[in-house]
């Protein structure tokens, strides 16, 4: 199962050596498959809002930068546990921050005749 | 972390730690059986002490420890045990610190090369003492984490069984004193393969899974998909390895799109290309790369995985690049000969070149034996029979199939097909009736006619055809000789009473597969003229159609040719250490790109694309690709030079001889290096390597590479689009052409 995993702002600024570390990390997980897709989110973007028919783009107002997510990681796991676990590593590189753990729904947990 | 619960997060780390852990402790205590038995003393403290005490901050490393900490205190048990025997008691006491010693140095070593022991483990859970299925539950439960009752769902067998095929197992790696070790030589082939089929295996166990069925089954994918990469990570230099995962990410690439809203099978063709994912392909693409970058022989693994990626790359059915998949299929056939190959490849045929070419293949696959009851070969058969307009013969065919199949929405999909072609037959059986009534012509005969039809009056018989064929008056005693052995065979499957005009070219061409299908080409080859003969002289009086012989393809005898260089004679040759690096690249050059001399002699340093590993040669327009060997040299060669010749000759050119200011070298003055100049170096180096003390010639060099390519299974269009070579008759040597069958006559 898929998981989305995203980090909000306000974590220390990376130093090499965490670069590093967070480099040899992504390129494991990657190898073993795990680490699907990452990457790092501009702060803010645009902010779009449907209401009525009507589409408005702009470009703010924001959350606060603490609140806003500015990366990602979507992982492929057997379980909750394992994204859990998986997820654990990546914040013991980082440090300190907040971040959250979303399953990404697959055509398996589509409603039918279940797995594909 | 107390909201998760802590079996299941014990669970987690486990699967995610049982290889690394498990396969350090095999190499401390030497047993697998002992190795896991620690293991999980280790995983049953965890489930004891993570409730209470909370997970601990890193608990894969927790969970090694308490392993390590176990297997330590059986070693010591073992070596008091061991001593016991041999010494007092207080002796003991004296000494304490040289076992201390002894285990604190394993468990130093079990520190460092984990990844190799993961690897040893794999090699030994799939070692071939062990019957398949030991091997699939060994891996799954050592490498993949599983638990007994997890593999015994997933294999839809009781969990008793799967415990006792583990500990059978186990015992048996134990009484073989198989060793912990990856193993070398010819052995690793063999041994890897193994390793390789466990791992397809549960992926197609995985893959077989339908609709309805317990997620542990179709979860095997994901779980030997994990399998190949770590694989892959341990032994990057292994293209089958890499090969494998790639197939492995296609094919998983289009799980969402293989069944329907109800369940039901989507063929490949027909599945909703917008479901595939994207993720996957890209990583398989990424996995082919790789193997590509091993190098080696194309394997039955990367040639299935080349084949998945043509289907990948295509954004529409329409777009499938099935000549290409056809060539693959040819390269296949030869690395992994089997009947079922040989039917997707007749598939490929006549997607590629019409539905003649494939029917022509798919019947001499129609008498062997492993593809008896094999549902798919009627199916394609029927498929392409109704391409081809023979809807009496595609029905029976469909039929067929959906009375061999198991699976009830593909029955349905078969017989509906069959009733479609029913319905085509009859429209056509009452047109043919008016054109009769019309033109007092006789009906053709549609499909083939109930078996044990005896002769009517005026049917001439297959026996008595032949013996007026054989006595015509102008025929040589020794070509009645041979054409006898030909149609004798005939007889005696078809039997002499059969009316001529019941023999088909589809029952015909199954006798000279199973008489024939396995001779050399010439045998085979004079058998069909023989036939032919027969055949045109009967039609020509009415009695047999004209297109009896049709489906019969000419094989290639193979013709004098140059004789390619020993494998082990150019393998001393590239490890000599004093060839010169512009000879050893240029040769290295040729043999790998298989390329003519004067081509690559023709290269220019601003032609390079030294990334892409090739090199335009500008005046044929085409591209030389060059593999790792040269790859590694090139750089070398070149040094600061941008532009230029590539090889150049030794020393400038004297003013009475300047060649053309292209030949000339802008940095050194030097001009190129002539072809005379090349194939006299390489005579010269070459000449003790030679049993005819002459030397080769760099044609001979080139030749030689063809001939190793085709050995390892390459086909004509392969080796054509390498070498560039312009024909595939030139060819013919080294491969077997494959050739249009709509060509045949």
């Amino acid at each position: 199962m898929r998981f989305l995993m995203t980090t909000k702002g306000g974590s220390r600024t990376p130093d090499a050596a965490m670069m590093a570390e967070m480099g040899a990390f992504i390129e494991e997980m990657t190898r073993a498959g795990v680490l699907l897709a990452t990457g790092g989110l501009e702060p803010g973007g645009l902010r779009m809002i449907s209401s009525g028919g009507e589409i408005t783009v702009t470009d703010g107002p924001f959350t606060e930068a603490k609140e806003a997510i500015v990366s990602f990681a979507l992982i492929e796991a057997r379980s909750r546990e394992e994204a859990v676990e998986l997820a654990r590593r990546f914040w013991k590189i980082v440090g300190d921050g907040e971040g959250a753990i979303q399953r990404v729904f697959g055509p398996e947990d589509a409603p039918g005749p279940g797995p594909r | 972390m107390t909201f998760l619960d802590a079996h299941r997060v014990v669970d987690a780390v486990w699967k995610m730690e049982s290889a690394r852990i498990v396969a350090g402790l095999v190499r401390m205590v030497g047993d697998v059986g002992l190795a896991e038995e620690l293991a999980q003393d280790a995983v049953l403290a965890a489930l004891e002490q993570w409730p209470e005490a909370g997970v601990p901050d890193n608990p894969g490393a927790w969970l090694m420890a308490i392993a390590k900490r176990r297997a330590v205190d059986h070693l010591r048990r073992e070596e008091r045990r061991e001593r016991g025997q041999e010494l007092l008691a207080h002796d003991l006491g004296t000494r304490p610190d040289d076992g201390e010693r002894d285990v604190d140095d394993l468990v130093d070593a079990l520190d460092g090369e984990v990844g190799d022991d993961v690897l040893r483990l794999m090699f030994v859970s799939c070692h071939p003492v062990l019957s398949t299925e030991a091997r699939v539950a060994l891996t799954l439960r050592l490498i993949g984490g599983l638990r007994t009752d997890e593999i015994a769902r997933a294999f839809l067998v009781s969990e008793s069984a799967v415990a006792q095929r583990i500990v059978r197992a186990k015992r048996a790696l134990s009484d073989a004193h198989v060793p912990f070790e990856v193993p070398s030589g010819p052995e690793r082939a063999a041994r890897l393969s193994s390793v390789l089929e466990v791992i397809y295996l549960v992926f197609n166990e995985g893959y077989a899974a339908t609709a309805g069925d317990d997620l542990m089954r179709p979860s095997l994918c994901l779980e030997a998909l994990r399998l190949g990469r770590v694989l892959a990570e341990l032994t990057p230099d292994e293209a089958e390895v890499h090969g494998l995962v790639a197939l492995m990410e296609l094919q998983q690439s289009r799980s969402a799109a293989r069944t329907g809203p109800s369940g039901e099978p989507v063929v490949l063709h027909e599945q909703n290309r917008g479901r595939w994912d994207p993720l996957l392909i890209r990583r398989g693409f990424a996995a082919l790369l790789r193997a590509r970058q091993a190098g080696g022989p194309l394997g039955p693994y990367v040639l299935q995985a080349a084949i998945a990626a043509c289907h990948a790359r295509a954004a529409t059915p329409e777009e499938t690049d099935w000549p290409q998949i056809a060539a693959l299929y040819e390269a296949l056939v030869r690395v992994l000969p089997t009947p079922v190959v040989q039917l997707n490849r007749a598939v490929a045929l006549a997607m590629a070149y019409g539905p003649r070419a494939g029917l022509t293949l798919v019947d001499t696959l129609t008498g062997e034996p492993a593809l008896k009851g094999y549902h798919l070969l009627p199916a394609v058969r029927g498929d392409l029979l109704a391409r081809l307009g023979r809807h009496g013969e595609a029905r029976a065919e469909f039929e067929r199939a959906a009375s061999l199949t198991r699976n009830t929405p593909e029955r349905a999909v078969l017989l509906r097909r069959a009733a479609t072609c029913a319905e085509e037959a009859t429209a056509e059986a009452a047109e043919a009736g008016r054109e009769e009534a019309t033109e007092a012509r006789p009906a053709k005969a549609i499909g083939q006619p109930p078996a044990g039809r005896r002769a009517a009056d005026g049917d001439v018989t297959l026996g008595r055809a032949m013996g007026l064929f054989l006595a015509r008056p102008d025929l040589r005693a020794d070509t009645v000789r041979s054409y006898t052995q030909t149609l004798s065979r005939l007889c005696r499957h078809l039997g002499e009473d059969v009316p001529l005009r019941d023999v088909t070219s589809h029952r015909v061409a199954e006798v000279f597969a199973a008489a024939w299908g396995t001779a050399a080409g010439a045998t085979w080859n004079r058998h069909r003229a023989a036939l032919r003969s027969f055949a045109s002289w009967a039609a020509e009086r009415g009695w047999a159609t004209a297109d009896l012989a049709a489906p019969l393809d000419r094989r290639p005898e193979p013709r004098a040719r140059t004789r390619p260089i020993d494998r082990s004679r150019l393998e001393s040759l590239w490890e000599r250490p004093d060839v010169p690096l512009r000879e050893r690249t240029l040769w290295l050059l040729l043999y790998e790109s298989a390329a003519p001399a004067d081509w690559a002699l023709s290269l220019n340093v601003e032609d390079l694309d030294l990334p892409g590993m090739r090199g335009e040669v500008k005046a044929r327009r085409h591209w030389l690709r060059w593999q790792s060997g040269t790859a590694a040299l090139l750089p070398l060669l070149v040094g600061d030079r941008r532009r230029g010749p590539l090889f150049l000759a030794d020393r400038r050119p004297g003013p009475g001889r300047m060649p053309a200011a292209a030949d000339l070298c802008p940095h050194t003055g030097r001009g190129r290096l002539s072809y005379e100049r090349a194939e006299y170096l390489f005579k010269r180096a070459t000449r003790d390597l030679d049993p005819e003390g002459g030397g080769y010639t760099l044609h001979r060099l080139r030749h030689s590479r063809l001939a190793h390519l085709g050995e390892d299974g390459w086909s004509a269009p392969m080796l054509m689009s390498l070498s560039g070579h312009a024909s595939a008759r030139t060819l013919h040597g080294f491969v077997r052409v494959p050739r249009p069958a709509d060509t045949v006559a």
